[in-house]
């Protein structure tokens, strides 16, 4: 308790800290995506389900919040909760309809199916360019008190603006969030789902009706998929196809529950820090390393393609390091406490 | 006791007939459901887009040929598969290039297309092959028969091929030459055909010819399908079960190289996210045609091809979702699609 206590004073300290805006966006993104990868880490590690339509997700709550913001004639704080009730819709009634259709049949069927919605929803982002303005995407502005250019004044050097409001906005939210699903995953639900994933036939046996479980699984794990959506919406102002739908964001999400380690919700905030900050500084880094050798223009492709070193380590880390990070400290703690034991 | 046993298979029999009658008909209403676009168009447009059709049917055919060989023989779902299908787009268009810079595409007749299609098609399988075989021995054998890391370790593989293409080819779409003999067309019916849609029919037909027959009537499926039960018998009987993996792994990779080049050709344009574009096509004909079935593959993707065609003519914006649509509704009568097996 004293660790996570510790952990919410020092990031609410951070604008503070470090007045740098760079500093700032990297952790609101971290935060973002520790509850955007453990609501992920809620199907695949904690269900056995993988879902390729989280990013989609995600998404539509982004979208939500800035098509709203963007056609409402003029835009008040009303708006916010408007789109979280919308995105909320959305995503229940979608997940209701892919769990209908595939879940029947097989876990991998499922991944099949999302991973074909998710292409969809890239390709529909794109193409219909009257409603969500292309590739080009949508920026807008928040309304009323998070307003970026509305400041408050200033306090300890810091200026109180929208945008500092924002960034307390989604830590408060984060915090909900997670306790959320560490509350679900505790709770007898969360027990049953865990059942699920380890033995289903078992599990039916007992009386369980384990469609139903997985369906509380796949709504609640997408409704925060997308409220974390709304969040990284409302943190950039800007929305684009690329930026929400690509499969790269699905990449990277699974990327950062792999290395936090599959079942274990706290492994989401290593694997979101973890990547964010590669994501932030390791292409700028290999710009510099390949300025020792300019006129090679292999040297140099292998320094813009930075995404390649992320797809060499997923590779690594499913094959030689399953458990992810928590996963092995816990597992070690488990050998270390047998071994303690007479 | 002697003659209730032979009623018995009697009864079955005749069930079985039913059955296989009840089957005809239910295809039969299928296959009508595809003289229904003629209420908007008349029988020469009709006519033009069913070719169309067949033709994209074919080579969509030829993308989800590999992702059933590899899935139905080795029960591997192999995502990596869009990127080698835009690898061995790559791979032929290269080719074709380097014919084009030598002058030959320009000037070419209809029996030299032919010859340099070829050459495309044999660098991209080869390419694919050897994609392929270095795909199955780095890392799908480390794991065989867990879906879960299948799924995960083929999306990473995905990501390294994809950006590897960058790095080699660069991130910009480029235009592909087509030989000159392809871009004429002769008259059936009243009907302009392009003989590259000739083209791409018979490769589809041969390739599910080809298949059927190395399924079907030799040992290498039944080999493969033991090795996936249990590999340490087939060893014991001789066959070098991880080479055979390998082979048919190889092959799959080579469909979905030969796949990526005539599908190349027939858009005249190569990009580095095509597989994606196209996965999505290939999904969507292994669901509807079941999981693992050759013939349900070839099926489904005529479907596809097809409807695809009549409704990008009636509602252009509609054809993509259309083919959701008919996936939806194959999944509310079959869960398991329409040849898939228990």
């Amino acid at each position: 308790m004293y660790y996570q206590a510790g952990l919410v004073i020092f990031i609410a300290l951070i604008p503070f800290l470090f007045p740098s805006f760079r500093v700032m966006d990297v952790v609101a993104k971290i935060m973002i995506f520790t509850i955007v990868t453990a609501s992920f880490d809620l199907l695949l590690g904690y269900t056995g389900i993988l879902s390729f339509a989280h990013g989609m997700f995600f998404g539509i709550g982004a979208y939500s919040i800035a098509l709203i913001l963007f056609f409402a004639p003029n835009p008040s704080w009303v708006h916010i909760p408007l789109s979280i009730v919308v995105s909320l819709l959305v995503s229940i009634g979608l997940s209701v309809i892919i769990s209908f259709f595939s879940l029947r049949v097989k876990a991998i069927f499922f991944a099949m199916l999302t991973l074909s919605l998710a292409e969809f929803a890239h390709i529909l982002g794109v193409q219909w360019s009257g409603l969500t303005g292309g590739e080009d995407g949508i920026s807008f502005t928040l309304p009323s008190v998070f307003n970026f250019n509305h400041s408050l004044g200033t306090l300890f050097h810091t200026e109180i603006n929208g945008r500092l409001l924002v960034y307390y906005l989604i830590l408060a939210s984060t915090i909900a969030l997670f306790a959320g699903l560490l509350r679900f995953i505790r709770s007898p639900l969360g027990r049953v789902l865990k059942a699920v994933r380890d033995n289903e036939q078992r599990t039916t046996a007992l009386g369980y009706k384990t469609f139903g479980y997985k369906l509380y699984s796949i709504v609640f794990s997408s409704c925060t998929a997308s409220l974390g959506g709304i969040l990284f919406s409302m943190w950039l102002c800007y929305v684009n196809p690329g930026s929400v739908f690509h499969t790269a964001i699905m990449v990277n999400i699974l990327l950062m529950v792999l290395i936090g380690g599959m079942g274990t919700l706290y492994g989401a905030m290593i694997g979101a820090s973890f990547l964010i900050v590669t994501e932030n500084w390791l292409p700028g880094l290999l710009k510099h390393m390949a300025a020792f050798a300019p006129e090679s223009t292999l040297v140099n492709n292998l320094a813009d393609r930075w995404q390649l070193y992320f797809g060499i380590l997923f590779i690594l880390v499913v094959l030689f390091f399953p458990k992810g990070v928590i996963g092995t400290i816990r597992s070690q703690m488990n050998l270390n406490r047998q071994a303690k034991q007479p | 006791m002697e003659t209730g046993g032979i009623m018995t298979t009697q009864t079955l029999g005749v069930e079985k007939s039913r059955e296989r009658i009840k089957t005809r008909i239910n295809m039969g209403m299928g296959m009508g459901i595809f003289l229904l676009p003629l209420i908007w168009m008349d029988t020469t447009t009709y006519f033009t887009l069913t070719v169309a059709g067949i033709s994209l049917g074919m080579l969509i055919f030829l993308i989800a040929s590999g992702l059933t060989l590899i899935f139905g023989l080795m029960d591997v779902l192999n995502l990596a598969h869009a990127a080698f299908f835009a690898f061995g787009a790559y791979a032929g268009a290269a080719v074709l290039n380097g014919f084009d810079s030598l002058g030959w595409i320009s000037t070419a007749s209809l029996p030299e297309s032919l010859l340099y299609l070829v050459s495309a098609l044999l660098a991209a399988g080869l390419t694919g092959a050897v994609l392929g075989i270095a795909t199955e021995t780095l890392v799908i054998r480390k794991v065989y028969g867990d879906h879960l890391m299948q799924l995960l370790v083929t999306v990473g593989v995905s990501f390294v091929i994809v950006e590897i293409l960058k790095i080699v080819w660069g991130v910009n779409n480029e235009v592909v030459p087509v030989p000159m003999g392809f871009q004429d067309s002769f008259i059936l019916w009243g009907v302009f055909i392009e003989y590259f849609r000739v083209v791409a029919i018979v490769l589809g037909i041969g390739v599910f010819a080809g298949l059927q027959f190395v399924l079907k009537k030799t040992k290498i499926g039944i080999i493969v399908r033991a090795g996936v039960e249990n590999r340490e018998i087939v060893k014991t009987t001789g066959y070098n079960i991880s080479r055979i993996f390998t082979l048919i792994f190889a092959a799959g990779a080579a469909l979905a190289a030969t796949g990526g080049i005539m599908m190349a050709v027939f858009n005249q344009a190569v990009d580095p996210g095509m597989g994606d574009q196209f996965l999505i096509f290939a999904l969507i004909v292994v669901i509807i045609g079941g999981m693992g079935s050759v013939t349900g593959s070839f099926i489904g993707a005529v479907m596809v091809g097809l409807s695809f065609n009549y409704v990008a003519y009636l509602i252009p914006k509609m054809a993509l979702g259309v083919n959701f649509m008919i996936m939806a509704v194959i999944l509310l009568i079959r869960p398991k699609g329409l040849f898939g097996k228990e």
